[in-house]
This record gives C-alpha cells, sequence and structure tokens, in this order.
C-alpha cells in the first residue's frame, strides 16, 4: 500500500506535465515597484504561483542587485545575486521621479491586481504621488503591498532604515542563536529578507481572498523585523515567564536531545533523536544498546559518543545507517550537493531551464508542490527595460509613437552600456518582444 | 492629502480597532491534524490569525507536542513551544486508530475546505484518510501534506521524521551559516518549521483563489528542508554558473559590504552601507569621508573582495569601540544624507521587550489565560487595513472544544459524547 502511496504521488505531482497544468494565479497582475530581496522576493513567490509580474526599474542601471557582489559573482554581465528573485517577469524601466513616468505608473496600478514596493514609509505617496491613497483613487479594487524594515509608523518607522542583517540583530534572533561568548552569528542568508517576503506574500493573498469574497482592496504591509520577532516560537513566553532570556545552546536542540551537527569524513551531519524510539535507535546504530536503559541524562557524553562515530565514516554512510534505526540525520548539504541530487532534481525543487538570454539555468525551484496548479518558473530574470514596448503596448495599448516619445523624454529607458544591468556579451536578440 | 501618510496609517492600523474589522478568511474551515509535527501546525495557526475555523484534531492521549518546550519552564505543565502557537484554535480529541474516529474525520473532511497533516509520507493514506480517498468525499478539498524530503521524488519513502535541525542540514542553510574555519551553526528558532508554515499557507490560499472558478481542490506538499532552501538565493547557481561552492563567511559576505556586526562600547552592532551613496555616508558619520575614495574601497566590488571586507571591518570597528550603541544610533538618525545608513543594536530578547516600538505597534500582548496563567505573545506580523489578523484566545485544553464542534458538524449532544469517548473514540 505504501509502495502504491508513492507511485500515486509521482504521478500526481509529475514534473514533466508541470506545465501543462493550469496556475493558481492565472489572470492576476503584479506590479513590483521594489528593489533588492524583500520586495522582488514578495512578487517572484506569487509569479511562481502563476501572477504576471511586471517588475519596474530606474532605467539605465536597474535594481541595485544585478551589481551586488565581488568579481567572482558576475556571469554573464550580471550578479549572480539578481536571479533568485526576478523569475519569469516582464522587465520595464520607467523613471518614476518624471511626471509622466508617475502617470504611467497609475495607469499600470490601474490595470494591477496588486502593487508591491519596499520604499522607506510613506515615500511613493510623498516623494512620487503614486502611494496607497493615490493608487486606489484609480482602482479601488487595488491591493498595496509595503514592505519595510520596522514598519509604517511607530517610534522606529521615523528615519531608520532595515537589512536583514539589521533585523536578525534587534528582533533578538541573533542572541538566541549560536554559542555564548564569541562574536555574534550572522545568518548565512538573507533569512529576514526571505522569510518576510513569504509572509507578505501570504498576506497579500489573504487580502486577495477578501476581495474575492467582497471586491473590496486594501493595504497590507509587513515588517521585516516583525517577520523574525514572530519566528521565534517560545522566546518570548520564557522571557515573559522567567525575566530571563532563553539560553544559546549552539547547534544543540534545546527541546530534543540529543542533537547537534557532527563532523563526519566528507562533511558535517546533523542528528537528532527527540523520541525514546529514535535514542533506543541511536544507542543500536552507536552499537551500544544497553545505553538505552540509561536514559539519556548525560548529554555532553552522548555527544562525544555520537561524534566519535561519526568522523569515521561519511555524511552518507551516517546517514543510510542511521535511517535503518529510524534516527533522523541529515547530511549538512552544499550547493554542489543541491546541484547534483536526483531527489532535489525530480522534484523541480532544483530547477534546470533554458533561458533566451541566459542559456542554460539551475536555480531553486518554487518550495511548495500544488498537485493541480504547480508552481514553476518559465524563464530568468531580464536586462533592464527588457519588455518595454511588450508591457506598455499589451497592457497601456501605447504605440510605437508614444513609446519612442516617452524614451525621448528619458520617461523610459532600457539598459545602459554597464554591468548588471545588460545583456550577455555576444547575446543576438532572442527573447525580445515588440 | 488633507492628512500626512505617517497618521492616516497609523489610525488606520491601530491594534484597538482591530476587533472591529472583519476577517480575511473567517468563511474557511481547516482541519489541523499535525501530531508532532510544528510546521504542519504552525500553518493552521497563520490561518487561524487571518480568520479561519481551524480545527485541531488530537489523539485522546493528547498531541506530544503539548508537552514540547524547554525543561526548565511550562505554562502550568504544558510545554511553550506548544502554548506559543495554538491560539484561536478549537481543540478537538479524535482518535484514528478506531474505525468510528476514522469515518469522523472522513465527515469533518467532506465539510472542510483545508485540511494540514505532518505525519510520516502515506501514513493517512495507509488509513484510508488519503488525498485521493477524502478528495472522494469532497472534491473542493484542499490538502496539505508537511515532510522533510516531500510526498514524491526518489529519496521520500522510508525517511524518519522532520526535524528543525535536520531540515536547517538539508536546505543548505547550515553548510552557510557560522566562521569559515569552524563547524556551522544552527539558526537558534525552529525557522524551517515557520518556513514551510509560510509555504504552505501561501499555496493553500493560491489554491483557495483558483477554487473559486475551478471548483475544485488539490493536494499541496511542502519539504520544510526545501522551504528553507528556496531562501538560500544564489547558491546552487553559483555553482552552476561558475563552480564556486558558497561556503561560510562568518561576519564577511560574498555580496555586500560592508554588511556585519562590529563592537560597540557595550556589545555588538550591526552595521551596513554597501552601495556607493551608503558607504559614503557611514565614512561621513565616520569621520573619514577620504575612507570612500580609497582605491580598496571605493565601489562595490573593491568593498567585497574578501580581504579589503576584512580591512575595512577593522577600520569601522576603530572607530564603533568609541561610542555605545546609542551614541552611534543618534549620529545616524542626525545624519543629513545623500545615503542611508543602517544601524541597530544586537538584542537579547529581554532588551526588546523594554522598546516601546513593538508594543505601540502591537507586536507583543500580554494575556492572563484561565488555564495557563500569565502569558506573553508575539502577536500576528500583517497590518491590513480592512481584514487585520487577531488573537482570540491563547491555548485551550485537550478536547476543550469536543462538545462544540461534534455539535455543530456531527448533531452529537453529550450522551452520544460521552459513548464515544468510554469506547477510545474521543
Amino acid at each position: 500500500m505504501t509502495d502504491s502511496y508513492f507511485k500515486w504521488a509521482a504521478q500526481l505531482f509529475d514534473a514533466a506535465r508541470i506545465h501543462e497544468k493550469p496556475e493558481a494565479l492565472h489572470g492576476i497582475r503584479v506590479l513590483d515597484l521594489s528593489v533588492i530581496i524583500f520586495g522582488p522576493a514578495t512578487a517572484d513567490f506569487l509569479g511562481e504561483l502563476g501572477a504576471e509580474v511586471i517588475k519596474v526599474e530606474m532605467p539605465g542601471q536597474g535594481d541595485v542587485t544585478r551589481i551586488l557582489g565581488s568579481a567572482s559573482f558576475f556571469w554573464k554581465n550580471v550578479s549572480v545575486a539578481f536571479f533568485g528573485m526576478n523569475h519569469s517577469k516582464y522587465h520595464v524601466g520607467i523613471d518614476m521621479h518624471k511626471p509622466d513616468g508617475q502617470a504611467l505608473i497609475r495607469k499600470l496600478a490601474a490595470r494591477s491586481d496588486i502593487v508591491i514596493e519596499n520604499f522607506k514609509a510613506g515615500t511613493l505617496e510623498e516623494k512620487f504621488g503614486i502611494g496607497y491613497r493615490q493608487l486606489r483613487e484609480v482602482n479601488p479594487r487595488l491591493i498595496y503591498v509595503a514592505n519595510t524594515g520596522f514598519g509604517q509608523w511607530g517610534p522606529f518607522a521615523r528615519g531608520r532604515a532595515s537589512y536583514d542583517g539589521l533585523a536578525q540583530a534587534v528582533s533578538g534572533l541573533t542572541a538566541i542563536t549560536g554559542t555564548p561568548g564569541g562574536h555574534p552569528t550572522k545568518i548565512g542568508n538573507y533569512l529576514g529578507d526571505w522569510y518576510g517576503a513569504c509572509m507578505s506574500a501570504l498576506g497579500a493573498l489573504a487580502a486577495l481572498r477578501w476581495r474575492d469574497r467582497t471586491g473590496e482592496g486594501q493595504f497590507v504591509e509587513m515588517a521585516q523585523c516583525e517577520g523574525l520577532l514572530r519566528a521565534m516560537d517560545w522566546t518570548w513566553l520564557y522571557a515573559g515567564l522567567t525575566k530571563r532570556d532563553r539560553p544559546q545552546t549552539g547547534n544543540r536542540d534545546p527541546v530534543f536531545s540529543p542533537s547537534g551537527v557532527f563532523r563526519c569524513k566528507d562533511g558535517y551531519v546533523a542528528l537528532v533523536a527527540g523520541t525514546d524510539a529514535e535514542y533506543r535507535g541511536l544507542c543500536r546504530v552507536l552499537g551500544k544498546p544497553g545505553l538505552a536503559r540509561n536514559g539519556r541524562k548525560d548529554v555532553d557524553r552522548l555527544d562525544g559518543m555520537i561524534q566519535a562515530w561519526c568522523e569515521k565514516r561519511t555524511r552518507s554512510e551516517v546517514e543510510k545507517i542511521a535511517r535503518r534505526h529510524h534516527v533522523p540525520a541529515a547530511p549538512v548539504m552544499t550547493g554542489k550537493d543541491h546541484y547534483e541530487s536526483r531527489h532535489l532534481r525530480a522534484r523541480r525543487s532544483v530547477w534546470e531551464h533554458d533561458d533566451p538570454v541566459y542559456g542554460t539555468m539551475v536555480e531553486y525551484g518554487p518550495a511548495p508542490k500544488l498537485s493541480a496548479t504547480p508552481a514553476r518558473i518559465k524563464w530568468a530574470g531580464k536586462p533592464v527595460g527588457f519588455h518595454n514596448e511588450f508591457v506598455l503596448k499589451k497592457v497601456l495599448g501605447l504605440s510605437d509613437e508614444e513609446i519612442r516619445a516617452l524614451e525621448a523624454g528619458g520617461v523610459i529607458g532600457k539598459w545602459a552600456d554597464r554591468m548588471g544591468a545588460k545583456p550577455p556579451d555576444g547575446w543576438n536578440g532572442e527573447g525580445l518582444l515588440q | 492629502m488633507s492628512e500626512r501618510w505617517y497618521d492616516w496609517i497609523k489610525r488606520e492600523e491601530d491594534p484597538a480597532r482591530v476587533s472591529e474589522l472583519p476577517e480575511a478568511l473567517d468563511d474557511l474551515v481547516v482541519l489541523d491534524v499535525s501530531q508532532g509535527h510544528y510546521g504542519a501546525f504552525l500553518t493552521g495557526t497563520y490561518l487561524a490569525e487571518l480568520g479561519a475555523e481551524v480545527i485541531k484534531l488530537e489523539p485522546p492521549g493528547g498531541d506530544p507536542m503539548r508537552g514540547w518546550g524547554p525543561a526548565d519552564v511550562t505554562a502550568n505543565g504544558t510545554g511553550l513551544a506548544f502554548v506559543a502557537e495554538a491560539r484561536n484554535k478549537y481543540c478537538v480529541t479524535l482518535n484514528l486508530d478506531k474505525k468510528a474516529g476514522r469515518s469522523l474525520l472522513k465527515g469533518l473532511a467532506a465539510r472542510a475546505d483545508v485540511l494540514i497533516e505532518g505525519f510520516e509520507p502515506g501514513y493517512l493514506d495507509r488509513l484510508g484518510l488519503g488525498y485521493r480517498h477524502l478528495a472522494k468525499v469532497n472534491p473542493r478539498l484542499i490538502y496539505v501534506a508537511c515532510s522533510a524530503y516531500g510526498q514524491f521524488g526518489p529519496d521520500a519513502p522510508g525517511r524518519p521524521r522532520e526535524y528543525d535541525l535536520t531540515d536547517q542540514a538539508l536546505s543548505g542553510l547550515l553548510h552557510v551559516t557560522g566562521d569559515p574555519d569552524a563547524p556551522p551553526v544552527r539558526v537558534g528558532s525552529w525557522i524551517s518549521a515557520y518556513a514551510q508554515a509560510a509555504w504552505a499557507s501561501m499555496a493553500v490560499l493560491a489554491a483557495v483563489h483558483w477554487r473559486e472558478t475551478s471548483r475544485q481542490g488539490q493536494m499541496i506538499d511542502v519539504s520544510g528542508a526545501e522551504a528553507l532552501m528556496r531562501y538560500l538565493e544564489y547558491t546552487v547557481l553559483l555553482y552552476h554558473a561558475t563552480g564556486q561552492v558558497r561556503g561560510r563567511t562568518g561576519l564577511y559576505e560574498l555580496a555586500v559590504f560592508p554588511y556585519t556586526f562590529v563592537r560597540v562600547k557595550d556589545g555588538y552592532a550591526f552595521i551596513a552601507g554597501y552601495t556607493d551613496p551608503n558607504f559614503q555616508a557611514i565614512c561621513r558619520i565616520m569621520g573619514r569621508p577620504e575612507l570612500a575614495k580609497d582605491p580598496r574601497f571605493n565601489t562595490t566590488l573593491q568593498r567585497t573582495n574578501p580581504e579589503n571586507e576584512v580591512l575595512l571591518r577593522d577600520e569601522i570597528e576603530k572607530w564603533s569601540m568609541n561610542f555605545s550603541s546609542d551614541e552611534i544610533l543618534e549620529k545616524v538618525l542626525a545624519d543629513p544624507g545623500p545615503g542611508i545608513i543602517v544601524f541597530g543594536p544586537m538584542n537579547p530578547p529581554t532588551k526588546v521587550l523594554t522598546e516601546a516600538h513593538w508594543w505601540e505597534r502591537g507586536c507583543f500582548k500580554r494575556v492572563e489565560d484561565p488555564v495557563y496563567g500569565p502569558l506573553l505573545l508575539q502577536m500576528p506580523v500583517w497590518r491590513m487595513t480592512r481584514t487585520p489578523p487577531r488573537l482570540k484566545w491563547a491555548c485551550r485544553p485537550l478536547g476543550y472544544h469536543n462538545a462544540h464542534v461534534y455539535a455543530k458538524y456531527f448533531g452529537l449532544g453529550p450522551g452520544r459524547l460521552a459513548e464515544l469517548k468510554t469506547k477510545g473514540v474521543l
């Protein structure tokens, strides 16, 4: 029966059929006015689920993410950091500092379902005249999503900017990560941006649900620091009851023991034996079934025994032996491991696609798998203003003459001949739409 | 605009008026069949905050999660991890080992919009309660399964239970967190469960939207490891494009700099300003404008050169260690621009709780629970002007809502309930 379950599930989610199936957010248009990660990823996640995303950038250089990183990051004239939050978007270069640029944004917003921005609170309204109160005049059904560090209001919202690293620091997450003493641990990815973007997209979809029911749009805001505060499980309850900070416990999960990250011959594994059954399994793994009778009191000693056992083996040997005894153990995977994983490829969690501008791309694919309306990647991020003509004609019905005039006035534009903004050397114009 | 944006939005989002406004999801019924699975549990929590009626089904002995939390403190005997995220749910017992229990679940699924589970893949299917069975009684059902390796793919069968730590390992997050010459470091909270729940709830609402026109439900498969892996930005593309394996960089960064922790008089603080104008602003408040023109630091490319990062961080510390984080923040806020400096102290949780900002915005709430005592809870994150999310109650004991839910969905009265309880069904 279990075998037949996996066979059935494999068919239900068959990755080869993803593009034959409909998209959950088909017909929803997202106007993405944001830069870097937090905003663009919010739009990207909705795009993975089928929304049409129009990404607006400053003509010339575009989103700063295009030029981030040291020399080793540049690939085909752009930073590899740009792609992870810019899939399947339509790229438009509009100068929002110009009144005619603002007028274009208002027209696009009138024809959109969701607007996403991550400017400092109030900037779009006060500086550009295209804030929520102005855009809802042209589109009362609009869902307007604003991402910031500290929120639209409140003492810290005045004048304080935020990045993910700051959110880690001020939320308390840094303080509960790692071991006491030494310098703080900066989490290796931009966790506050990505998790914040996920929550922001979730808020947008809750608003869409309300609009489906009532026709009403609304303003949705998500603050990055508050996202991480929210994701700290029992930290606050503990502080409330004890007036103390929860201790830093390094790689040992404070609720499940033994647990930790152990060195192997070829890297590290994480191992947890949180239940009695898993603990008995672990004792068998270590070749000391008698240990099970002693309970799990001396965890430091156990950690030492697990470490001694692991270091003689590879990650995969540890994982396999542990699995035979129903002990959760997993390799600490690298980008190379992800790239080479048959499993992740079969699930399209590692997604290979052929892009008209960038050629073969291998990226992380959508995380949730939906059987009837699978999320997907269609193409990679594109140079600045790549879809100007297509979007302005398709959505706003502008003529070639009108488009040329906007270009001449510097209201719209494409990539400058600059790293990050421009297409790869030798690109032959493939993929452009008129 | 006659009223300033700041004042208008503050009034619109006033936490005090949340309860006067409608809820985005109050027409959805969600069955939370998470047992010993925090990511599935949290999926129900998010939906409950946004207004859904979430029925948490537990075995008669209780969900093992009720015992999860730090060993030294509980909320009158219940684990803090459970109490922290059990909000707004209806707590009901149901024994899936009994035939009558299984048919009650089927009956509930026939009427529900969403079912969330975190069992070993295939477990509910073996009981005749998998998606393929429940879709027969309710084609509109959206069925969410949470696990570490997913419901399909070569590695899906036969894997042990999902834990946050093993998810952090598989996701690649562990590999990139910590110092290059030291072991990887785990993120302190159960972050993979939060990520898994965010993806799962997002997928649920996308599926609910699609169902409006298609009239069809579907199955959703979310791995906690992949949930976090999707946040690993360019890690796999970097390998594909350049053959580089992204490793740990500790206080340094591959993509942006300065973007790091530095020592200050009273501990550590975070500081960032990696684009040219923002870096120039940092140099300005340090009183070192010439540093912005230094050929080692004058472009983003130069600043992210690994050797220059170390030199630059040292330069910043030479200055930052002379001031407290409050003093530096004052300088940052007084700087007229151009450029934006991102700066803030590394705060332990008890310090965070002393800051007025979070309280004014309603990020935390103290409640006096009749069963669990005084609780300090983090609140829903979204601000929504029309349908704000909310906290209704913190946690309820095992089976607290049995009478209510079984009367509402099956018309069962006290006599019949007592009988089912005696038979071990509830």
